[in-house]
């Protein structure tokens, strides 16, 4: 075994252990987080006051409030709760959602909620990592250029406007105003999901406005994957353009120009690489972001993802629901920022070898 | 009787079954592009499947006697289920799924007779047992079931018996003239078949009902999409049974605004709307026949401030007139509304018993309302700030700084108090309010709103204790006679008037907005009910989506 595959073998080790220990102050917080929400859950599920005169009233309710503390739990002790959660949640069991006329796994929201947000935040991440590349890396080139004031007033204008704002511009003036006078095959609705028709190519179709149509998916995700991208494109933009004109003054871009090699082989095949580290472990920081925007967007778009999970959970007092969804989230972005930070080393020898020392 | 109500999930449902939702929301007319002439429809056109936008997802479902819901919600059920009594255009409460509902001499006993040869979605049949369930199963009398506010508002009934194949006795504790509207219950009474009723672990998805469409599916938070039953007992005026469709799909569109979006983007073909902004862009669009429009304010909701009478200073009943006297409604009206919906005289809409266009709610009067405020004053020492609670919407926030405006005139502080929709329930519930954004109080019978006055119910959340008000409604109760019962309720609603226990903004107009293929729901065009009465005018209980066709 090499030196270098061991150095990265032992970051990997070290990487989880300390994913564990992330782990459990990531459970135990969202655990102490939910518990510490204003309000009795029960209220919520038995809504008439308990301060009626009438006793057979009052000993309905009671008895109703009773059920519902015991199916919940919620007369133990939090440790016998947290203990109890996260026995089943390592082993794959979420729990239960709360009703009273049913018993639907957690597992099985999850499920439904997981795929739809995950590719909004993936088909954001690339809108953004797409449309920022390109423009820092011409901006870094032309500093203090006329492109790169414009793309700089554009990033600021994009970080200012709440992604929800723009969902709704977008929503209006491309879904509603836009969308009719486009090619057929283009179908940019203004909300709702379509979801991608599985990995089987036999079941894909590329008729717009039909069942399985991959077109209506992707053109469906357009507009609020765009609404988030356009915030996290600023920030990634100008963290390129600094990061590029800081590269392009080293000595082994002089080393390059001098040898004759194009500009644009200069900047994209010698600049990008190390110019790109801080925008890859900002785009893995994002993720939480994303996730907290999503839950606005996911709203304001219809898609029954995570966020919207989150929030209905958050105002339903879904206990069970929601901390392990926001365990679940909250591990999402422990392992791809480890994963991030893995990548990152090898991406940089100098990095791994100055952990390894 | 109203039942729980918004949300995408639980709490959306709860907070508009309890009618919480703020005086904000409130309905009225459109001044423009409402009610839609469909005069040069054509005939109804069988097949075809239309999405109808909905403003929240029903997160708990449609076991109905367990379930809270609202609007949303109550438009799946009535799709899916039959009640068995419904309104009609009069406000009476006719026979639906049962052929007869009728009373004894002193309406102390009911005998429900079922239609014959109707059958569940399932292919069992419609028996006086499986309806007896179901009542017990409303009223909490059940195994396996657990219903809770159907319990205090079915709390009347006595005995429930099967006596016959297909008769129901319901006996009554005290006599109750309006029990055919109870079988209603703004259509949340569905009747659902036995093997929904006993099943423990779905009850809230596999829906068995008897209704014009059966559920095919139901994507949480995208989409219900039900398919015609084609053994449906309702015939159509064309001999053939209803509903026209074969398709409907209900789909959620929390965002007013994208709502109308997404019907202006052909993306659902309906879809209902209550909020002001909604209407002025609907109207645009009526007018450039991108959509029409339906509008109804009758038997409609009221969005009112809920005063919490039972702590100071709103035990009082000349700080509860002061609040109202502040108050230009007619400039609340304009600011809030723009210009639209119309102002509430009392708890009942145009329509209902008991209305009246002058209930003698106090108009505004700043001088009369300083010299409560001063009396008051005088016996008490001076008026503490009070607090309004409401949720952090837009409207819901510009209607807090009117009201604080409003009454800063007669020397009132009003403090603001920003609270989520689940908080604003639990204060609600435990009184830990002085007052408070509301919508509630669906009309239909008016006896159906004694659970929320009555001094010793559990969804009093006004905590009104007016023995005045006790007595109207178990009179109300019990008075068979038509012209006594109106006088009763009308007096009810003076003496609300009188004492303030609520101030009243404007009742809720419900829109319904459609591409123009898509008919079935003007009043011209909607079905006679079975005993072949003129369909009910309100909207907030939602239309019978069986009539509905498309010609495209």
């Amino acid at each position: 075994m090499s030196s270098n595959t061991l150095s990265i073998l032992k970051l990997i080790g070290r990487k989880l252990a300390q994913l564990v220990v992330v782990l459990f102050v990531v459970t135990l917080f969202t655990f102490l987080l939910v518990r510490l929400l204003p309000g009795d859950p029960v209220d919520l599920l038995v809504p008439v006051s308990t301060d009626t005169t009438d006793e057979s009233d009052r000993a309905i309710i009671e008895a109703r409030r009773q059920q519902i503390t015991d199916d919940l739990d919620l007369n133990d002790p939090l440790p016998k709760q947290y203990i109890t959660w996260i026995g089943g949640f390592v082993t794959g069991d979420l729990g239960n959602e709360y009703t009273v006329s049913s018993t639907i796994p957690v597992s099985d929201a999850v499920t439904s909620a997981l795929p739809p947000t995950t590719q909004l935040i993936l088909y954001s991440q690339i809108l953004a990592v797409l449309l920022a590349l390109p423009v820092g890396v011409i901006s870094a080139y032309r500093q203090g250029g006329i492109f790169d004031r414009i793309a700089n007033v554009s990033a600021f204008g994009s970080l200012s406007l709440p992604g929800f704002a723009i969902g709704l511009l977008l929503a209006y003036w491309v879904g509603v105003r836009l969308n009719p006078s486009l090619p057929t095959w283009i179908n940019i609705p203004p909300q709702g999901y379509t979801p991608f028709p599985g990995l089987n190519p036999a079941n894909w179709s590329f008729e717009p406005r039909t069942p399985d149509s991959v077109p209506d998916h992707f053109f469906g995700m357009l507009l609020p994957a765009l609404s988030l991208a356009l915030g996290q494109f600023a920030v990634y933009m100008r963290l390129l353009r600094s990061d590029m004109i800081q590269t392009l003054q080293e000595d082994f871009i002089l080393m390059a120009k001098s040898k004759g090699i194009s500009n644009g082989r200069v900047l994209w095949r010698h600049a990008l690489r190390p110019s790109s580290l801080t925008l890859l472990t900002v785009a893995g920081l994002s993720v939480g972001t994303l996730i907290g925007n999503a839950v606005v967007i996911e709203v304001v778009f219809g898609i029954p993802g995570m966020g919207t999970l989150i929030a209905s959970s958050i105002i339903g007092r879904e206990f069970i629901t929601l901390q392990s969804s926001v365990a679940i989230v909250a591990i999402a972005f422990v392992v791809i920022n480890a994963l991030l930070d893995i990548l990152y080393s090898v991406l940089d020898p100098r990095i791994r070898n100055v952990r390894a020392a | 009787m109203t039942h729980a109500r918004r949300r995408t999930g639980r709490t959306l449902a709860l907070l508009v079954t309890l009618a919480l939702l703020l005086a904000a929301c409130g309905g009225g007319k459109g001044e423009s592009g409402g009610n839609a002439e469909e005069q040069d429809a054509v005939d109804p056109v069988r097949g075809g499947s239309v999405t109808y936008g909905q403003e929240a997802e029903t997160g708990d479902g449609w076991c109905l006697p367990e379930s809270q819901l609202a609007i949303s919600g109550i438009n799946v059920a009535r799709a899916i289920y039959d009640t068995l009594t419904a309104p009609n255009a009069e406000g009476e409460y006719v026979p639906n799924l049962a052929e007869a509902v009728e009373p004894n001499d002193d309406f102390t006993e009911w005998t429900i007779t079922l239609r014959d040869g109707v059958t569940f979605h399932d292919g069992s049949p419609l028996t006086a047992e499986v309806v007896k369930n179901n009542i017990d199963a409303y009223r909490g009398q059940y195994e396996g079931r657990a219903a809770l506010l159907f319990i205090f508002v079915l709390d009347n009934i006595d005995t429930v018996e099967a006596t016959g194949p297909m008769d129901v006795t319901v006996t009554t504790k005290v006599p109750w003239v309006a029990f055919p509207a109870f079988l209603f219950s703004s259509g949340r009474l569905g009747i659902i078949a036995q093997a929904q009723l006993d099943d423990a672990d779905s009850c809230d998805r596999d829906l068995i009902g008897t209704g014009p469409f059966k559920i095919k599916s139901w994507n949480k938070g995208r989409e219900l999409v039900a398919v015609k039953n084609p053994d449906y007992w309702q015939m159509a005026p064309d001999g053939e049974p209803y509903p026209y469709l074969d398709e409907i799909r209900f789909t959620p569109i929390v965002e007013s605004e994208q709502r109308v979006n997404a019907l202006q983007a052909g993306d659902v073909d309906l879809a209902h709307f209550s909020d002001a902004q909604s209407f002025v862009s609907l109207n645009s669009l009526a007018d450039d026949g991108i959509v029409k429009n339906r509008d109804s304010e009758a038997f409609a909701e009221v969005a009112f401030v809920q005063i919490n009478s039972s702590k100071p200073p709103f035990d009082d009943v000349r700080v509860r007139q002061a609040l109202a006297m502040a108050v230009d409604r007619q400039d609340y009206k304009e600011v809030i509304n723009q210009g639209l919906f119309t102002i509430a005289s009392g708890p009942y809409a145009p329509g209902a018993v008991g209305y009246l266009e002058d209930a003698g709610y106090p108009t505004q009067n700043i001088d009369e309302a300083k010299r409560l405020i001063a009396e008051y004053e005088q016996e008490n020492g001076p008026l503490p700030p009070v607090s309004y609670q409401a949720t952090p919407g837009t409207v819901t926030q510009q209607i807090a700084v009117y009201l604080q405006q409003a009454v800063k005139a007669v020397g009132v502080q009003l403090d603001l108090a920003t609270v989520q929709q689940d908080k604003l329930i639990d204060n609600a519930i435990s009184g830990d309010y002085d007052i408070m954004g509301f919508r509630n109080y669906p009309g239909g019978d008016p006896d159906e709103l004694y659970v929320w006055w009555k001094s010793d119910s559990p969804v009093n959340f006004g905590r009104i204790n007016d023995p005045e008000i006790d007595r109207l409604l178990d009179e109300g109760r019990s008075e068979p006679d038509p012209a006594k019962r109106k006088a009763i309720y009308e007096d009810l609603n003076r003496q609300f008037g009188s004492e303030v226990w609520s101030a009243w903004s404007s009742w809720t107009t419900w829109r319904i907005s459609s591409q123009p293929s898509v008919y079935g729901y003007t009043l011209d065009t909607l079905p006679k009910l079975p005993d072949g009465s003129d369909p009910f005018t309100g909207l907030a209980t939602g239309f019978p989506t069986m009539g509905l066709w498309v010609t495209q």
